[in-house]
């Protein structure tokens, strides 16, 4: 059996019996699953945040609670159509339509939700299992106490209202010369969002008292305020008929954007494995006896390929897993959008970049941290070393924003021709028209940079493991000199 | 005389540093042949030049007839100095893979590694992890997993350091039995002891250069010998009662109030003419003891006290 493949085989099983790759293993997606539902899930948990109104007009106080309302009715009709978008595209137009009728009846947010729910009900029940309960971000309560001054003590929290709850801000509408000025009192000085609801409301008070000062109709302010042109994004490669971007042409980019975070994050966990692994041996003092048998350079592919097993069975277990629940979301939810971007991940194209990007991408990065590894006596020490590296590293993760928003752009294009970013950079342009000679050309560029990586490793990890060339050993000789 | 290692005008520099210079010997095959030196003579270096971890600046090496190379290399079981083996394997795991490394088929490396454990003490422990295991343990591992795949040359490097008098002997022993079995034994040290009991032929290396190479008793005989002798009370003075006489001494610890002389029989002096003087010039000698000299005392005879290390060593 060749000397590779049993260094190989032994590094695997030693990881593959380790307890914290089975913690790993399974916690990852738990940890995933977490990490994307934890921000929709605070939001949710927190309760509205309660606001009072004071005015020296009732008109004017009677049109910032209008627009609080109107803001809470569109979030939860938002809410509702993203969710039905997601889940049941096909009824989503007459479940609306539902809750705008209940709205033109007079009725409240939650008689209108509830409209939009009998709809689904009736026409789609399996959809209504996870069916928002939308909760509006602000309630409105009449002002405890006349006056700002008299509020100090409810909103600077030595007080609360009657019913126990915090008062979280204060709006004060005051007339100067007849024209509105906006204060608001809260704690939260970086939150700002009820002044700018406010000043919507506010700006078209003055707008209708413009127009009536005119002798104009004041609702003719509402009627310009509600112009409003459709926009319509267009992709030039597309035939005429499919050429309008939706959810379905914009999904690649996003699926692209995840993979490149995933990528990254295994690659790099991946190359650390390997630096503690060569670190050990070399405090295990196991070296020596392994070189009569393995060369350095047998020694080193050994090592990348058994830790490339690793992460292969990482890829197969997470791959199961989540190309499961993917052809589960692009069958069941078809034309909507997780269906859309669940489809997009499953792209020929994507997926050879992905493909490419992680094997050479794993075999470079892996490459230089064996050789980094065989420098350093110790964990400490690597860390040291790895501090520059990490920022060098970090830089495609920089590049890959900007690739999302213009994947074609000089610099992306140019960056995307350095072998130390290609694994990253080819992701995020292949969903926006990087041909197959492209990706041929950047794998050919990876097959050589990985060849030479590999050439250089060799000699550096011959040099720190035969020859015992260290960082410590270098600093002391440079100290003696 | 067939060789199972030949080196020759072997040298190995590190910048302008010099570890090996010159370095040609022969190891014969059958043989149990010691390296000796002290700490830093370029003993290790020698050794990983001859295993092939380390390329020679200059000259060449012919290891079991043939040049340093990987199938050549399959029959040589080596210890290195600095040792050590994966801690999270069992000891019969450890000792079978590097078995395995060495081109031994999985099933007869595991079969050998149990015997080998079983036959030297360690059968109860062979599934237990090396990290579970004493420091006297892992190093029995550790030369066994050198000599599982029955190599017909083994290289030890300083195997007897860190072991006690004990495990010291049971390695002794094993280096015996695998010569007896016809293998090349070759290993360092910088403990004479061991080389006088158990080496046919050996090389002292000092300052990376070649001071000696032959037979022990070559050696031995390069050294002068000695004589110890006691004479009665504390008053008498043996080294000025002989002075002119051209003998020189050294004064040791005497016993019950005597003192005692080491006389090193040089310049063509022997023990006869010693005896003849101590009686020409009175001595009340209490004891006369004529002494082999040891290995040790060649070597400082050849090189130099300062580049020995103790003779306890």
């Amino acid at each position: 059996m060749s000397p590779i493949f049993l260094v190989a085989r032994r590094d695997y099983f030693a990881y593959i019996g380790a307890w914290g790759f089975w913690l790993s293993l399974i916690t990852a997606p738990l940890i995933l699953a977490i990490l994307m539902f934890a921000p929709v899930l605070l939001a949710r948990a927190e309760p509205p945040r309660v606001l009072t109104i004071i005015a020296d007009n009732a008109s004017d106080a009677a049109a910032v609670t209008g627009e609080f309302e109107d803001l809470a009715r569109r979030s939860a009709r938002a809410e509702i159509n993203a969710y039905l978008a997601a889940t049941a595209p096909t009824i989503a137009p007459d479940a609306l339509a539902a809750f705008d009728a209940a709205v033109e009846q007079g009725g409240d947010n939650r008689a209108a939700v509830a409209a939009a729910r009998a709809v689904v009900t009736e026409r789609v029940p399996q959809a209504l299992r996870a069916f928002p309960q939308p909760s509006p971000r602000y309630v409105l309560t009449p002002p405890p106490m006349a006056g700002v001054e008299a509020l100090r003590p409810y909103l600077d929290g030595t007080q609360t209202l009657a019913d126990g709850r915090t008062l979280f801000g204060a709006i004060n509408i005051r007339r100067e010369a007849d024209a509105p000025v906006i204060e608001y009192w809260s704690l939260n000085l970086s939150h700002n969002e009820p002044t700018l609801i406010a000043q919507r409301a506010m700006r078209l008070t003055m707008q209708r008292e413009a127009l009536a000062g005119q002798g104009l109709d004041p609702l003719e302010a509402d009627r310009l305020n509600a112009f409003d042109p459709r926009i319509v994004q267009f992709d030039p490669r597309a035939a005429a008929v499919d050429a309008e971007v939706t959810a379905r042409q914009r999904a690649p980019a996003y699926a692209a954007l995840a993979l490149a975070f995933i990528l990254w994050s295994i690659v790099f966990s991946v190359a650390n494995m390997l630096l503690s692994s060569v670190i050990e041996e070399k405090s295990n003092k196991i070296l020596d006896t392994l070189l009569t048998s393995v060369t350095p350079m047998e020694l080193l592919i050994g090592k990348l390929l058994g830790v490339a097993g690793v992460s292969a069975t990482l890829f197969l277990f997470w791959g199961a897993l989540g190309g499961t629940l993917l052809s589960i979301a692009a069958t069941q939810l078809g034309d909507s959008v997780l269906g859309q971007v669940a489809a997009a991940f499953l792209d020929a194209r994507l997926l050879t970049a992905f493909a490419i990007g992680f094997i050479a991408g794993y075999l470079m990065y892996g490459a230089i941290f064996l050789a980094l590894g065989s420098l350093c006596e110790s964990i400490q020490e690597a860390q040291t070393l790895l501090g520059p590296v990490a920022l060098v590293l970090a830089i495609p993760m920089m590049l890959v924003m900007p690739a999302m928003d213009n994947p074609n752009a000089p610099i992306i294009q140019a960056a995307s021709w350095v072998p130390l970013f290609t694994p990253f950079l080819m992701l995020m342009r292949a969903p926006a028209g990087l041909d197959w000679v492209e990706i041929a050309g950047q794998g050919a560029l990876m097959v050589l940079a990985v060849i030479v990586v590999l050439w250089l490793a060799a000699r550096v990890f011959k040099a720190g493991v035969v020859d015992q060339v260290s960082m410590s050993s270098w600093r002391g000789r440079k100290a003696k000199d | 005389m067939n060789a199972a290692l030949e080196a020759e005008g072997l040298v190995k520099r590190y910048g302008a540093r010099t570890a090996v210079q010159d370095l040609s010997f022969t190891v014969p095959q059958g043989s149990i042949y010691g390296v000796l030196g002290p700490n830093g003579a370029g003993k290790s270096t020698t050794l990983r030049m001859l295993v092939g971890v380390l390329r020679p600046t200059e000259g060449h090496i012919s290891l079991l007839g043939g040049p340093v190379t990987r199938e050549a290399l399959r029959r040589v079981g080596y210890l290195p100095e600095e040792r050590g083996l994966y801690r999270s394997m069992s000891a019969r795991s450890a000792i079978a893979y590097l078995a395995r490394l060495k081109g031994t088929p999985s099933g007869k490396a595991f079969k050998r590694a149990d015997a080998l454990l079983n036959d030297h003490g360690l059968g109860k422990v062979k599934r237990k992890k090396v990290k579970t295991l004493s420091k006297g343990m892992a190093q029995k591992v550790q030369v066994l997993a050198a000599i599982a795949h029955e190599p017909d040359l083994i290289i030890f490097d300083e195997p007897f350091s860190g072991l006690d008098p004990v495990n010291q002997r049971v390695l002794e022993d094993t280096i015996r039995a695998q010569a007896a079995a016809g293998r090349t034994i070759l290993f360092s040290t910088h403990v004479m002891e061991h080389a006088e009991r158990l080496c046919d032929r050996i090389l002292l290396i000092a300052h990376g250069s070649k001071a000696f190479e032959g037979t022990v008793r070559d050696a031995l005989a390069l050294a002068p010998s000695v004589a110890v002798l006691e004479t009665d009370g504390a008053e008498y003075d043996l080294n000025a009662a002989l002075a002119g006489r051209g003998f020189t001494m050294s004064e040791e610890l005497g016993e019950h109030g005597n003192r005692r002389w080491r006389v090193k029989l040089e310049n063509g002096h022997n023990s006869r003419q010693l005896l003849q003087a101590c009686v020409e010039a009175g001595a009340p000698l209490s004891l006369f003891e004529p002494a082999r000299a040891s290995l040790h005392e060649a070597f400082v005879s050849l090189v130099g006290d300062k580049a020995m290390p103790d003779a306890a060593g």
